[in-house]
C-alpha cells in the first residue's frame, strides 16, 4: 500500500483515539475526574505493561474458553436452524425456545451453570456457548429461507432430494447471512466466557473480580481491554474463513 | 387424447393437454380462469399476455412447479418420459460454480457421473455458442452470455418440453434478437415442444408457430391461432411485410391496457 | 387562582424544610449490606430515639454487593457510612481522608466455613488439603490467608456469596460470617463447622463507622453526638435485641426472625467481649491499626503505610 493510503485508512480511526486518551489523562490527572471511576490511560497502559505475563495467561484461557463455547454453539445452532428450515411446524414448534436463549440473562443462570458443570472451564465454556448460540440459529434460518426462489424452483423441476437441496443449494446460499451471524456471536462467547469466569474461575473474569476487589480500576480496565481484544481477534478469524470460503462470488467479498 | 402428428416434425417432442385450467392466489384473487388448449408434440408455442396475466403462473403449472385449483393439465410423450426444461425469466445461475458446472448441474441432480455430465455440457455449450467459457464464472458474464448458459443447462437433458419464462425481457435489443434467433435454430435442430411466455408482440410472432394470447386478470384465452409465417426465420424477416401484417393480427387480439395499469 | 396554588405548592416543602432544618439535620447513614444483625445497634439507636434525643435525624439506608460506601463518604454524598477496616487503611494509602470512628466487632467474625466430615481442625488445614475454597479473590482476608499458607493444596473458586453450592458439594469450603452462614447450614439441616481468620493471625476491627476528617472537623459536635447514640443503641440491641430485628426482618426479608434472633445472640462476644465495659463498647487501639496496616503492607495491597493514629478517631 502507498503510504498515502496507508494514512488514509490508518487516520481516521487513530485520531480519534488519540484525541480522547489525551482529553482522558488531562481530566484524570488534574482531577477533575476521580481517578476511581475512570483510571488515566497512562495507569492502565502501565498495568498492562506490568501484568503483561498474568494478563496474557488469562486471556488465553478465556480465548480458549469462548473459541470452544463458540464451535459448540455454531454446531448446535446450525444444525438446529436446518431441521427448523425444513419444516413449518417444526419452527413454530421450536423457535421460540431458541429465542429464550437470546433473553435468558446469562448472569443470573450463571450459578446453575456451575451445579451442573462444575468449577473452571466447563462452566465458562457452557456459558459461552448459551450467550453466542442464538444470533447463529437466527441467521442460518434466515439464510436457509433467502434462496433465490427461482433456483429452489430448478432444484425441484429435476426433483432434488432434500438432502441435495440443502447441501448444493440452501447451505451454500445461506454462507454469507452464517458468517454474519458468527460474527456477531464471537463478540459474544467471549462475553459469555467472561461471565462465566465470574461464578466459574478462570481467566479474565477472575482477573477482572480480583482487581475490583481491590479497586485497581487500572487493571479492571486493562483486562477489559485484553477481552475486547479478543473478541476482535474471533472476528477477524471469521472474516477470514468467510473471505475463504466465499471467495469474490459474493457481493459481500467483492471490493467496490 | 387426440394427436395430430405432424409428419415434418421430429416425435421428440411432448405434448401438452390443458383442460379448464384454473388457479387462484391468496391476495391476487383467480388468476387463470378455465384455460384450455392443447400443444402439438414439437409445435413452438408463444404465450403473450400483458404483465401479471398469469402467464407466468400457466408455465410454472406446465412445470409441475404448482398445481392448478380446478381442470386437468396432462403432458404426454408417446413412449419417452416426459422430461421438462425450464429457462427462467433471470438467468438463475449459482454464483459459485462455472459456467460448465452451472450447464452440468441438472445431470448432477439425476446422478450422471461428473465426466459424463461435463461431457454433455460442453456439447450444449457449443450448441448456446458459449463453450470457450466454460471456465468462466457467472459475475465474468455479460446477461446474454448468462442467459445461454441457462439455455444450455434446460437443454442438457434433452427436454421433450421446453418452457421459457420471458428469458430476454431484461437484455439489449441487438442480443435479444441474436439469442431469439438462436433459439429457433436450436428449436429446429432438436424438435422439442416449446412453451414461450413472452409480452412482446413482435418476440411472439417471430419466434412462434402458434400463438396463444391471454387476457388481463382473471386469464381467459383471446386467441388461439398460427402463425403464418415460413419455419425459418431469419433476420431480414424482421422487415417483411408478412411479418408486419401478423403482428398486426395478432396486435388486434392483445387487451388494450387500462388508463391506471 | 389555580396558579397561585400551585406556586404556593411547589414552595411549601422549601418552606417546611427550611422550618424543619432549624430542628434537626436530615443525615444519611449508609450501611454496605442489607439489614442484618451486624447492623443491629444502629437501627436499635434509632428506634430507641438516641438520635432524637441529640437532635440528629438519621436515615439507615441498606447496601448491596459493590455499593461503594467508602467512595459514597469520601465524596460528601453521605456523611456517615460503614465499611471494613481494610478499605479505611486502602483508602488512606491512595489519598482518600476518612477515619474509622466506632468498631463494631472486637473480635472480627469472618471465617472459613467447611464439612466437618472433612476433619479439619484449622484454617491451614483447609488450606493444604485438596478440595475448592470459594473466598472473595483479590480481598484482604483472601490475599493474607494465600501468602500465610503458601504451597497451599486448595483450589480456589470464585466466592459468589450465598450457602447453595456449599450444600451440594461436599468438597467445597467458603468464606463466611461465623455468626451468620454457619447458622443458616444448619438450619437447612446439615451440620457445618467455622474457623476464625483471625485464629490464623488476620485481626481487623469488624464492621467500623468511618467519616471523612474534613467533615467530622468541622461537625465535632454533631458526629460526638452520633457516636454516643450508636454506642447507646448496641448496649440496647446486646440486651434486647427484639425491636431492631423484628424491623430488620422487614426491611430484609431473606433472613427469618429465627435466624435474626439466633444471630444477634452468637455475636455477642464478638462484639463485647465478655469481661469489658459497655463504655468501651466501638473504641479502638492503635497498635491494632498499625499491625493491619503493616500485614496489608506485606501483601502488597498498599504501597505506602499509612501512619495509624491518623486512621481512627476516638470519640
Amino acid at each position: 500500500m502507498n503510504p498515502n493510503a496507508r494514512m488514509s485508512s490508518l487516520l481516521p480511526p487513530l485520531l480519534p483515539l488519540l484525541v480522547s486518551m489525551g482529553v482522558f489523562e488531562l481530566a484524570v490527572r488534574s482531577g477533575w475526574v476521580p481517578s476511581y471511576l475512570i483510571p488515566a490511560p497512562s495507569e492502565v497502559v502501565r498495568s498492562l505493561i506490568d501484568d503483561r505475563l498474568e494478563l496474557a495467561m488469562a486471556g488465553w484461557t478465556t480465548l480458549s474458553s469462548a473459541l470452544v463455547g463458540l464451535l459448540l454453539s455454531f454446531s448446535a445452532g446450525t444444525l438446529f436452524a436446518i431441521a427448523l428450515s425444513s419444516s413449518d411446524l417444526a419452527r413454530r414448534a421450536f423457535y421460540p425456545y431458541a429465542v429464550f436463549f437470546q433473553t435468558v440473562p446469562i448472569i443470573a443462570i450463571a450459578p446453575l451453570l456451575v451445579i451442573w458443570f462444575g468449577f473452571g472451564q466447563p462452566t465458562v465454556i457452557a456459558s459461552a456457548a448459551i450467550v453466542s448460540v442464538f444470533p447463529i440459529i437466527a441467521s442460518t434460518l434466515l439464510g436457509l429461507k433467502s434462496t433465490e426462489p427461482a433456483l429452489v424452483d430448478l432444484f425441484t423441476l429435476y426433483s432434488a432430494t432434500t438432502r441435495q437441496m440443502l447441501y448444493m443449494l440452501k447451505i451454500p446460499f445461506a454462507l454469507p447471512q452464517i458468517f454474519s451471524g458468527l460474527r456477531i456471536a464471537s463478540g459474544l462467547a467471549v462475553v459469555g466466557a467472561i461471565v462465566g469466569e465470574f461464578i466459574g474461575g478462570g481467566g479474565l473474569g477472575s482477573v477482572v473480580d480480583s482487581a475490583r476487589t481491590q479497586q485497581r480500576i487500572d487493571r479492571v480496565f486493562a483486562a477489559v481491554l485484553i477481552s475486547a481484544l479478543l473478541g476482535v481477534v474471533l472476528v477477524g478469524a471469521v472474516n477470514f474463513v468467510s473471505a475463504l470460503t466465499l471467495g469474490s462470488w459474493h457481493t459481500s467479498e467483492r471490493k467496490p | 387424447m387426440n394427436f395430430d402428428l405432424h409428419p415434418e416434425q421430429s416425435k421428440s417432442g411432448a405434448a401438452v393437454l390443458c383442460e379448464g385450467i384454473s388457479r387462484a392466489f391468496t391476495g391476487a384473487g383467480l388468476v387463470l380462469d378455465h384455460i384450455t388448449f392443447q400443444i402439438q408434440p414439437g409445435e413452438f408455442v408463444a404465450l403473450l399476455g400483458p404483465s401479471g396475466s398469469g402467464k407466468s403462473s400457466l408455465l410454472r403449472l406446465t412445470a409441475g412447479l404448482d398445481r392448478a385449483d380446478e381442470g386437468r393439465l396432462s403432458i404426454e410423450a408417446g413412449q419417452e418420459a416426459v422430461s421438462r426444461g425450464f429457462v427462467f425469466q433471470e438467468p438463475t445461475l449459482i454464483p459459485w460454480r462455472n459456467v460448465l458446472r452451472n450447464t452440468t448441474l441438472p445431470l448432477e441432480l439425476q446422478g450422471w457421473e461428473t465426466d459424463k455430465a461435463e461431457a454433455r455440457a460442453e456439447e450444449e455449450l457449443r450448441r448456446v455458442r458459449l463453450v470457450d467459457f466454460a471456465a468462466r464464472y457467472p459475475h465474468e458474464l455479460s446477461g446474454g452470455m448468462k442467459m445461454r448458459t441457462s439455455v444450455a443447462r434446460a437443454l442438457i437433458t434433452r427436454p421433450n418440453l421446453l418452457l421459457l419464462d420471458e428469458p430476454f425481457a431484461a437484455l439489449d435489443e441487438p442480443t435479444r434478437h441474436a439469442l431469439q434467433q438462436q433459439l429457433r435454430e436450436i428449436w429446429t435442430a432438436l424438435g422439442m415442444t416449446v412453451l414461450f411466455v413472452t409480452h412482446s408482440i413482435s418476440e411472439a410472432v417471430f419466434l412462434a408457430d402458434r400463438v396463444i394470447v391471454l387476457s388481463q386478470r382473471p386469464a381467459r384465452i383471446l386467441l388461439d391461432s398460427a402463425i403464418n409465417l415460413p419455419p425459418a426465420r431469419t433476420a431480414a424477416l424482421r422487415t417483411s411485410l408478412n411479418y408486419v401484417q401478423e403482428m398486426s393480427r395478432i396486435s388486434a387480439a392483445v387487451p388494450i391496457p387500462e388508463a391506471n395499469a | 387562582m389555580k396558579f397561585l396554588i400551585v406556586v404556593a405548592l411547589i414552595f411549601s416543602p422549601g418552606i417546611a424544610g427550611a422550618a424543619e432544618s432549624a430542628k434537626a439535620a436530615k443525615l444519611q447513614f449508609a450501611l454496605n449490606w442489607k439489614a442484618e444483625p451486624e447492623f443491629g445497634g444502629f437501627y436499635a439507636a434509632k428506634l430507641s430515639g438516641y438520635f432524637q434525643q441529640r437532635n440528629l435525624d438519621i436515615e439507615i439506608t441498606e447496601g448491596g454487593a459493590g455499593t461503594p460506601v467508602v467512595q459514597m463518604v469520601a465524596n460528601s454524598k453521605v456523611p456517615f457510612g460503614i465499611a471494613a477496616a481494610d478499605e479505611v487503611v486502602i483508602s488512606q494509602a491512595r489519598g482518600t481522608d476518612v477515619v474509622a470512628l466506632f468498631a463494631v466487632y472486637q473480635i472480627n467474625p469472618q471465617g472459613i466455613m467447611a464439612h466437618p466430615e472433612r476433619g479439619f481442625k484449622s484454617i491451614g488445614d483447609v488450606f493444604n488439603t485438596p478440595g475448592r475454597l470459594a473466598i472473595q479473590s483479590g480481598s484482604p482476608h483472601a490475599l493474607f490467608l494465600q501468602n500465610q499458607f503458601r504451597g497451599y493444596k486448595v483450589t480456589f473458586v470464585p466466592y459468589a456469596g450465598g450457602v447453595a453450592t456449599f450444600l451440594t458439594d461436599p468438597n467445597y469450603s467458603q468464606q463466611c460470617f461465623v455468626t451468620s452462614e454457619p447458622l443458616i447450614v444448619r438450619k437447612k439441616g446439615k451440620p457445618a463447622q467455622s474457623f476464625l481468620i483471625a485464629d490464623a493471625g488476620f485481626k481487623p476491627y469488624g464492621t467500623v463507622v468511618i467519616a471523612r476528617r474534613q467533615y467530622l472537623e468541622k461537625n465535632q459536635k454533631q458526629t460526638r453526638d452520633l457516636i454516643d447514640a450508636v454506642r447507646e443503641g448496641w448496649i440496647a440491641y446486646l440486651r434486647t435485641p427484639e425491636p431492631a430485628n423484628n424491623l430488620m426482618v422487614k426491611l430484609n426479608p431473606a433472613i427469618d426472625g429465627d435466624t435474626m434472633k439466633e444471630a444477634a445472640e452468637v455475636q455477642k462476644p464478638f462484639i463485647l467481649p465478655s469481661d469489658a465495659s459497655p463504655q468501651e463498647l466501638g473504641k479502638m487501639s492503635v497498635e491494632r491499626w498499625k499491625t493491619l496496616a503493616d500485614q496489608l503492607s506485606d501483601i502488597k495491597l498498599i504501597k505506602t503505610k499509612p501512619a495509624a493514629d491518623k486512621l481512627f478517631r476516638i470519640f
